[in-house]
């Protein structure tokens, strides 16, 4: 177990250092002085940056400087704003993983348990109708089903809001920067329809990212209960004659649960790119959206701090999720030992 | 008294769009405290006789059969819940590869304590009816002949050796005290000692317990000490049967005649750096099968006629398939 959490804690450390070596390295790519593209000013008076603009500095000295200014969270100013950036990604983050958390939420409680009920009947009616309707959600492009959403729910019918994430007229003060959680301890009258109408800003947008999830964790969570129930083991349980309900609950649900865990920690990344379109297209507050406004004006310190943090969010989830579907396996080190 | 009938079964599976007969009509009976061996080569279908009958067979493959009947009630007709009922009590399956047989991410402890039949618990609490289910899995695996149980039984099945997880399935399948054991090649990879205290403990319980066995293997010193009677399947079709005694003194397929030749020690007066027969070939594969009689190409008395399945004739008990068996003179 200890060998585990090292080797992963050794991956992790190295995978970051080299996303901050890419980062650092970005800064020269980009037209322009790479200081001034590093700090996002000419001058600024904290004692890394300017360790960082010195002269006498070499390559890998200023390497050094840039790591301790991220640490210090002296991540430079905006071109645009001339905003330190820090507040800004402080603030923008929680909303995105806000909208993250919640779509995959639902995706996982959607998807693996119609996955197993699709596994179960293997080839047959049921699995046909959920696996041809979810081929169809994986093959929607995320940025056309939330114009779609839009279109129909919000222009149309006019049922939700389209943008945003609260109405004007709510004042909420920031907290956590989790809405929800922001409204439950606010001390603000009418708590309830702010939160109601936070409630309605969300569901568009975790709709449109939970779509495609849910159609990957159903395929997945079905290939794997498909292909247990194809097993030598469960077989021989049922020539045993045991239930089907024992089966199922002692044999079946764990080891298909197994496989799973890892593969839905790849899909992290694809998610996290669908946030951010999806942040762009209802004008969600969150990292995408600013991150892509970025792009567009040329921010090269936003850029670079945002790709750096994204990258960085979306490491640590997959290394933590791999870690766990690793040290919850008892089969994990079965070919640890030649075999006989 | 006849406990498993099984009469002309066929086993069809789809592969690209033909249907291959992996079994063609195979016939076995077991009677009531008999012992039964079925002997063949590996790939003439022995398992899937197996699977056949525990219904452990993937859907989409056809299983056909005159008869394949468990004390009169049909196998095949039955509904999934009666032939649990018959599956848990009086058949057990010991299968072909124990690492695979056993699930691998559940100790070996609860895969065994879930197979004590509910019938022999005692007590009235859950910790009560534990205990029940630890001292019968404790006594049944200390029968097979595992010394060490309180270290092998809390461990998972990848961490023990392949003999061992072999011994916890003869123990399941023990446990629930059957009244017909299918051990499909049960002493696969096992030293020769226990081997033979397995193959005791069979024999004790054929005596004792009146337990009937079809017992799979190509062993067939093993399978003269205990069988007293013998099926033998070649590449899916049951070429002879009848009682071992007989089967050993004379046997009348071709084919049993070069698979007892080939065992050295069944010819006592084997001439010393004489060489060991065996038959030319190797046994065809499911896409490459020959017509009529399947040991055709590799017989040595194969003659026209072999090109059309012979029907099963029979003296004194003793079956058998072929157009030219040994005691008739070749043409």
């Amino acid at each position: 177990m200890i060998r585990t959490l090292i080797r992963y804690f050794n991956l992790t450390f190295l995978t970051l250092l080299i996303l901050v070596m890419l980062s650092f390295g970005l800064a020269y790519f980009f037209p322009g002085d790479p200081i001034t593209n590093l700090m996002g000013a000419n001058k600024l008076d904290s004692q890394p940056f300017l360790m960082l603009s010195s002269q006498q500095t070499n390559i890998f000295m200023q390497f050094w400087y840039y790591v301790q200014a991220l640490l210090a969270g002296e991540w430079g100013v905006s071109f645009a704003t001339g905003k330190p950036l820090y507040q800004d990604i402080m603030r923008l983050l929680p909303a995105t993983l806000e909208l993250s958390i919640y779509a995959v939420t639902i995706a996982l409680i959607l998807g693996i348990p119609l996955g197993f009920l699709a596994g179960m009947n293997y080839h047959k009616k049921i699995d046909n109708i959920f696996m041809s309707s979810s081929m169809i959600m994986y093959s929607f492009p995320v940025f056309w089903l939330a114009l779609l959403l839009i279109l129909l729910i919000s222009l149309q019918a006019q049922w939700l809001p389209m943008s945003g994430r609260l109405s004007l007229l709510f004042n909420v003060p920031h907290y956590s920067g989790f809405i929800l959680v922001d409204i439950l301890v606010a001390d603000i009258e009418n708590k309830r329809f702010a939160f109601n109408n936070a409630v309605q800003h969300l569901i568009l947008p975790t709709l449109s990212v939970s779509f495609i999830a849910f159609a990957v964790f159903l395929r997945t969570t079905r290939r794997s209960v498909a292909d247990v129930l194809e097993t030598q083991y469960i077989k021989s349980a049922q020539t045993r004659g045991l239930p089907a309900k024992t089966i199922f609950f002692r044999h079946v649900l764990r080891n298909a649960l197994l496989p799973v865990l890892p593969i839905l920690a790849v899909q992290i990344s694809t998610l996290v790119t669908n946030v951010m379109i999806v942040e762009t297209i209802f004008s969600w507050p969150g990292i995408g959206d600013w991150l892509i406004q970025a792009i567009y004006e040329r921010d090269y310190p936003a850029i670079r701090t945002g790709m750096l943090l994204v990258s960085v969010v979306v490491v640590i989830i997959t290394m933590s999720l791999e870690c766990i579907s690793q040290l919850i396996d008892p089969t994990r080190d079965r070919f640890a030992y030649a075999r006989r | 008294m006849i406990i498993l009938d099984i009469k002309n079964l066929t086993l069809e599976i789809e592969s690209n769009g033909v249907l291959i007969k992996a079994l063609d009509k195979v016939s076995l009976t077991i009677q009531e405290n008999e012992i039964r061996a079925l002997v063949g080569e590996s790939g003439s279908g022995k398992s899937l006789i197996v699977r056949a009958i525990s219904g452990a067979l993937p859907p989409q493959w056809i299983v056909t059969a005159d008869r394949l009947t468990w004390r009169g009630q049909n196998l095949i007709k039955m509904t999934r819940a009666q032939r649990q009922a018959i599956m848990r009590r009086d058949i057990a399956v010991i299968f072909q590869d124990p690492m695979a047989a056993l699930d691998p991410s559940a100790k070996l402890k609860d895969q065994m304590l879930e197979s004590v039949p509910r019938e022999f618990i005692e007590g009235r609490y859950a910790w009560q009816r534990y205990a029940s289910r630890l001292s019968i899995s404790h006594k049944i695996l200390h029968k097979v002949g595992i010394q060490h149980v309180e270290e092998c039984i809390n461990k998972y099945p990848h961490e023990v050796s392949a003999d061992i997880c072999q011994k916890f399935m003869i123990a399941m399948a023990l446990v629930s005290q059957p009244t017909l054991l299918i051990a499909d090649d049960p002493t696969r990879g096992m030293e020769t000692n226990t081997k033979k205290q397995i193959l005791a403990l069979f024999t004790r319980l054929n005596k004792t317990r009146n337990l009937s066995i079809l017992f799979v293997s190509h062993d067939l010193l093993a399978i003269s000490a205990m069988a007293h009677s013998m099926t033998v399947l070649y590449c899916g079709q049951t070429v002879e049967s009848g009682k071992m005694k007989a089967m050993r003194r004379r046997p009348l397929h071709p084919y049993t005649k070069a698979l007892m030749d080939s065992a050295p020690s069944f010819s006592p007066d084997l001439k010393p750096k004489s060489m060991l027969v065996a038959l030319d070939g190797t046994i065809p594969t499911l896409q490459h099968l020959p017509i009529g009689c399947r040991l055709g190409p590799r017989c040595p008395r194969a003659a026209k006629e072999c090109v059309q399945m012979p029907t099963e004739r029979s003296i004194n008990q003793h079956t058998y398939r072929c157009h030219y068996p040994m005691h008739v003179e070749p043409v």
